[in-house]
């Protein structure tokens, strides 16, 4: 019955090729879908190097005493959501120095859940409602902007 | 995967005895050694894409260039978040399809002039601009690359070049947990 050795072989060296590099490192593509958690929206994420800290679209945003309210883009379901502050922070962009709040979210990206903080803007003129950044991607990972999409949410805890 | 996918067919050979009829009547009587070399051939399509995934460079956030052929050195933003890469040009004018501009000074502050290969239409929250584009070679870790680059004033920005994705896509991956992992040592380019 040694084809049960083998066939067990054969599907553990798939599994362990594509996701994890040496060190522990994990690759990514240029755009990754993830999971924001506890509400479980689904939203696709550009993978931005090039950003100092994570940013998502956040709509008609409020902010009353240290609690800030805003909406997800329409098309990712448009739900309201309420955080507390933790700072705010002058981020640079093309046009300028700007201020804006830092909220402090979790989310799966592929079989990991990160709390990570991200700064809330309007972006709707942008194609992706996340952007994360150099922040998030400490977390040891490293992009290949040749993939997309490599690693599905699939966190253990998250039906 | 050498060593298991050499033992696996020694391991095969002894149970299927010889003779191509035999092997043929056992693929079909037996569902197993046909989800076994199918499981066989996917593994090892998947090991070779982790080879050449491999064999990409790992760069880090920022990392140094040489700006050829006037070999000035240059830090650059490795940046998965721009589509196409950018150049910081002072005093940018376009003359006859001839773009002439300045490094930053804190480079050299060379002159160059180079023929616009393109243009592209860059639209902001409240503004349009229309940017030459043109062709430059640099030395990124161990290779040369041809690469087209937007012209534009970045001088509120920190780097003068910003790596895009048009570069990364088939020779480099990206690691954030460090910078300036890979000098430029292109063979091409005389002891820097």
């Amino acid at each position: 019955m040694d084809w049960i050795l083998i066939s067990t072989f054969a599907i553990l060296s798939l599994l362990v090729p594509g996701t994890i590099y040496a060190d522990e490192k994990i690759v990514i593509g240029g755009i990754e879908e993830v999971i924001l958690l506890p509400w479980g929206v689904r939203l696709p994420a550009r993978i931005d190097t090039g950003a100092a800290k994570s940013s998502l679209d956040a709509q008609d945003l409020k902010v009353q005493d240290e609690m800030v309210e805003f909406k997800l883009p329409k098309k990712h379901g448009g739900l309201k959501l309420r955080l507390p502050i933790i700072e705010w922070r002058h981020v640079r962009t093309p046009e300028g120095l700007e201020p804006r709040p830092i909220v402090e979210l979790e989310i799966c990206l592929g079989s990991r859940r990160i709390r990570t903080e991200v700064n809330l803007a309007d972006r709707s003129m942008v194609k992706y409602p996340l952007i994360l950044g150099r922040n998030f991607l400490k977390e040891n990972y490293i992009v290949d902007v040749k993939r997309r999409k490599t690693a599905p949410p699939n966190c253990p805890e998250i039906p | 995967m050498d060593i298991l996918s050499a033992g696996s067919s020694s391991s095969f050979k002894i149970k299927m005895g010889s003779g191509p009829k035999r092997f043929r009547e056992y693929l079909l009587s037996r569902p197993v050694g046909l989800t076994f070399f199918f499981m066989l051939t996917l593994s090892i399509v998947f090991a070779g894409e982790e080879t050449s995934a491999a064999e990409k460079i790992t760069i880090g956030e920022v990392e140094e260039v040489i700006l050829l052929p006037w070999r000035v050195k240059l830090p650059a933003r490795i940046d998965t978040g721009a589509a196409t890469s950018s150049l910081d040009a002072r005093e940018l004018k376009v003359k006859n399809n001839i773009a002439e501009f300045k490094l930053p000074k804190k480079y050299g502050g060379a002159l160059l002039r180079l023929p616009v290969t393109d243009w592209t239409h860059v639209r902001g929250a409240d503004f349009k601009e229309r940017r030459p584009v043109v062709e430059i070679t640099l030395c990124m870790g161990p290779i040369l690359i041809h690469t087209q680059v937007t012209l534009n004033d970045r001088s509120t920005v920190r780097y003068p070049l910003i790596i895009g994705r048009n570069v990364l896509k088939d020779n480099f991956v990206v690691d954030c947990t460090a910078s300036n992992c890979f000098p430029p040592s292109c063979p091409e380019v005389p002891s820097q």
